[in-house]
Order: C-alpha cells, then structure tokens, then sequence
C-alpha cells in the first residue's frame, strides 16, 4: 500500500509537472500534427488514398518521433528538471526510494508514447485488417519501455534541461533518424534492424504494404536485449552515483 | 528527568579526496531542543547535515540518529525528519496548495494538517498562487511548511534564512519556536550569530571541520568574558565603558547614589567576538 502510494504520488508529480511543460505538450502535438499534415500533403496528388510506400513513410514518421522525441525527452527533461530546480533531492529526502521514483517517472510518460503510437496508427488511415493489433502492442509496450528507460538514463546524467536536450541527440539521431534514412540506402535498412524503433517501423512497413508480419528472431532479440541493456546502463549508473551525483 | 536523546554523532569525520571537511564531530540532540552549527561558508555544516541524513557517508565514527545507525537508513527515515537545505526547491509551476498535497500524499497526511501548516506559515491566502509567483520570504515560508507537514520528530535546517529581508526572518524564527514547544528538535545550521543566540538552547562553534566550542549562547559568552566591562549612559549623554575593579564599582555606586545613570549594560562578548577570539577569524571570513 505504502510503495502504491508513493508511487502514485510521485506519478501525479511527473503528471503535474509535465501537463505543464509547454516544449512536452507541444511535443505530442506537433507529433500528431506531423502525421496530419504529411497525411494532407501526401494524399493531395493521389486523391487522398496514400500508396503503401507512403503509409509507411508516414507511419515510421510518426511512430520514430513519438518514441524519440516525446518518450525519453518527456523522462529524461523532467528528470533534468528536477535537479534544475532542487526538487529531486527534496523527493529524494522525502522517504521516496529510487524505484517509486524510477516508476512514477516513466509511468506516464510510458501509456502518453503508447496510446500515441495508437493514435498515429488510427490517424494514418490504415486499413485495421491490415494491422496485427496485438504484436503492435507487444512490440509497443516494449519500444515504448526502452524508450524511457533511455530517458531516465539521459536524465540521470544530465545537470540540467539544456544538457539533457544535448545529452538526447545522439540517442534521437541514433533511434529517430536510423530507421527515417533506412529507406535511403539499403545498408542503413540493414543496420536500422538492430535497433529497437527499427524494428517497430519494419513492421509498421509490413502492415502498410498489407503482408502480414512475423517477429523474426532477430527483432525479437533486439527488442528484448536492448531494453536489457539500457535498464543495465540505468542500474548502472544510478548504484555509482543515484539519481544525482553530490 | 532525562532528555531523551534523538540524535548522537561520535568521532565523525569526513575526507573528501585531499580534503578533511569534518574532523572530529561529536554531539547529541535533545528532544525539543534547538542546536546551533555555527560556522563560516566551507566549515562543514552541509556536510554534518548529509552524514546525519544518509545523504552523505563519514569516512569514520558514527551518527545514530532516532535509534539508527546513519549507514543503515533507509528511506523510511525521512517520514520522522525533516530537512531544509539552502536550496530547497519548490515545483514553481504548481500552485502552493498542491506542492504541499503532493508531499501530503507521500506521507499520508490528511489535507487537515495541509490547511494547519498553510496558517501557521501566513501562506493560507496564498494557496491557490503558483509557487514561482511567490517572493522569496513567501517561498522559504511553503518550504518549511513541506518541512514540517508530517510533523517531523527532528528538524534540518541548513541556512533557512539566509537572504531573507529581517521581518521574514523574523516570522521563520516564530515558526521555529513554535515547533520547539511542540516537541520538535531542531538541527539549525547558521552563520547568521544572532539568530542562533536569539533561537538556540545550545550552540556549537564549527571551524575548519572542528567544533571549537561548545554550550549553552550565555555559558560560551560569559567563559570568554575574561574582561569584564559596563557600558554606561549618563544623564548627560556622555557614553563610557568602565572595566569592573573596586574603584570602578565605587564609581558607579556613586552615579546611581546621585541617580546620573541613564543606562548601564555589561559588556560581554557577542558569539561573534568568541568565535573571532577562538579562531583568530571573523564568522564571515
């Protein structure tokens, strides 16, 4: 009951705080607002029906965005934030541990990516037949997890709003841009398939061109050993020096 | 009646790398006692506050603190302490009611005690104001009121009036006073001397991560009263300052005699002449 209550307390903090954030909530909504307009803009020469090449483009559009830019940006700012404006150390000091913490910082941030990541696909204008629903919210959930265990590890690194924003862009020119120039060259589509949004906008792909889509081996190990990985560098960093070093 | 002791630091000392920051710490608290660390920026008093609170680990001795070994606490800890440190922030986008229900939620505190420490701290017409709008005093104000919320059983206060105007000041040490009758011990770093002669049963004087002296305001100021000296007022407003000796004593008998004292003070040392005598350096050095 007391870790429920912490948690919650924490969440409703990061909710707070976030629904507040100007630069986050215009985040989410250029997001949607990228997808309305490419959608519009697109459909304008093919009489609003998208060929499946460009329902892709779309899709990875929305769906590398969203996980980039409002996933670990929304974690890894309000982390930043916190040790900006002294509050962390408060909360910290507040019998609050590392964990209720930890969850009660990505919780929101985590069903805001997913449910966006839904919305995108609604608002594409995909055919639903075409879409395997529950892999998508497998594949999902856990792109969506890694992305804000990603962001909590910007934000334990970072001192403040403007270095954490300095500290996201090798991650949103690795985890955004990758999968975006994939349909460039077909090097980068090869090496897009070992990252994690990689891998959802290969799906995306599969479902906007209707062939149905099959977790390979190699995706699902992706998926599973990058969230892996980046909850180590996480736990790593947070048993050397918690969330703030003193 | 025996005090009953809520936290005791023995031998502690702190290296930081090459630098000693604590050398050889050792002090109790008493329930409902209010205890003065006193010292220039960079004598150790963040650093005593950190060890005490788990924030920090001593290099050597111990700090128990309500019972506790400081290495072996654990979260649970904060829901009996409170801490105030020079930079306590606030979340400046909310409004001041709900920086103080969202620690509310954290301790289980009923929004009752909320309202309680809106009043107590002058801030009760201010709870629906963004915090970030708030003035600086109004702000130091809701940081002890979070402080305080769930009724702390040992209170930290690093500083906590530092840059604040003297009637704001004024309104904290109230505040302070108050929670003292209530039961509260507090733990007040400062390097503000009249506050801590005005607030503290006991000061200790920290220089270079050594206590030099320790008591009660009076006790240390009267043991370096080594010259004693009356500051005296005539009735033709002429000042002087008489050393006591027999001569001096018959003196002064007379001008009372012939009612020509307008007033008399004795001049003992401020805490801030001791520690100068003690140091060879001002507080604010």
């Amino acid at each position: 009951m007391e870790n429920i209550r912490k948690f919650t307390a924490v969440a409703h903090i990061k909710w707070l705080c976030i629904s507040k954030n100007t630069t986050l909530m215009s985040g989410i909504a250029i997001t949607i607002l990228m997808v309305l307009g490419y959608k519009f803009l697109y459909g304008l020469n093919s009489g609003g029906h998208l060929s499946p090449v460009l329902l892709s483009l779309l899709l990875n559009l929305g769906i590398s965005m969203n996980i980039c830019m409002d996933g670990f940006l929304m974690v890894g700012t309000e982390v930043a934030e916190e040790k900006e404006k002294h509050t962390l150390r408060v909360l910290m000091t507040s019998s609050v541990t590392g964990i209720q913490y930890f969850l009660g910082s990505i919780i929101y941030p985590f069903i805001i990516t997913i449910v966006l990541n839904f919305a995108i696909l609604f608002i594409s204008g995909i055919p639903m037949e075409q879409v395997s629903l529950p892999l998508f919210l497998v594949v999902n959930i856990i792109a969506s997890l890694t992305s804000c265990i990603i962001g909590m590890i910007v934000g334990i690194c970072a001192k403040n709003q403007m270095n954490a924003n300095l500290i996201s862009y090798p991650f949103i020119m690795l985890f955004m841009m990758l999968p975006l120039l994939g349909g460039m060259s077909e090097f980068l589509h090869k090496l897009s398939g070992f990252v994690f949004t990689g891998v959802i906008t290969e799906m995306t792909e599969c479902f906007a061109n209707g062939e149905k889509y099959v977790l390979k081996p190699l995706a699902a190990v992706v998926l599973v050993s990058e969230l892996i990985i980046s909850l180590l560098v996480f736990l790593l960093l947070y048993r050397r020096n918690g969330y703030e070093k003193d | 009646m025996e005090q009953k002791i809520l936290l005791k630091l023995s031998h502690i000392s702190k290296r930081y790398k090459t630098e000693l920051a604590l050398k050889d710490i050792s002090i109790t608290l008493y329930k409902g006692e209010i205890l003065g660390f006193l010292g220039p920026s960079g004598a150790g008093k963040t650093t005593a506050i950190k060890i005490i609170t788990g924030q920090l680990h001593q290099t050597s001795g111990e700090a128990m603190i309500l019972g506790t070994n400081s290495v072996n606490i654990n979260a649970s800890i904060y829901e009996n302490i409170g801490v105030v440190s020079d930079n306590s922030g606030l979340y400046d986008k909310m409004t001041v009611w709900q920086n103080l229900a969202v620690f509310a939620k954290i301790w289980n505190v009923p929004s009752g005690r909320i309202k309680e420490v809106l009043e107590q701290t002058g801030l009760a017409e201010h709870s629906k104001k963004q915090a970030g709008k708030l003035s600086k005093g109004q702000a130091q104000r809701l940081v002890l009121a979070r402080a305080v919320l769930h009724k702390p059983r040992i209170l930290f206060l690093d500083e906590p009036t530092s840059g604040l105007d003297p009637s704001t000041a004024l309104e904290i040490h109230k505040m302070l006073l108050s929670l003292k009758e209530e039961g509260m011990a507090i733990f007040l770093t400062t390097h503000n001397m009249d506050e801590a002669t005005k607030l503290c049963d006991r000061v200790a004087l920290l220089y270079n991560g050594n206590i030099v002296e320790i008591g009660t305001p009076k006790e240390i100021c009267l043991k370096y009263n080594h010259n004693k000296k009356y500051k005296i007022l005539l009735e033709d407003n002429k000042e002087i300052i008489l050393e006591q000796n027999p001569e001096n004593a018959d003196k002064i008998s007379l001008w009372m005699k012939q009612n020509l004292i307008q007033c008399i003070h004795s001049c003992e040392p401020t805490l801030e002449n001791v520690f100068l005598q003690v140091t060879g350096k001002p507080i604010d050095a």
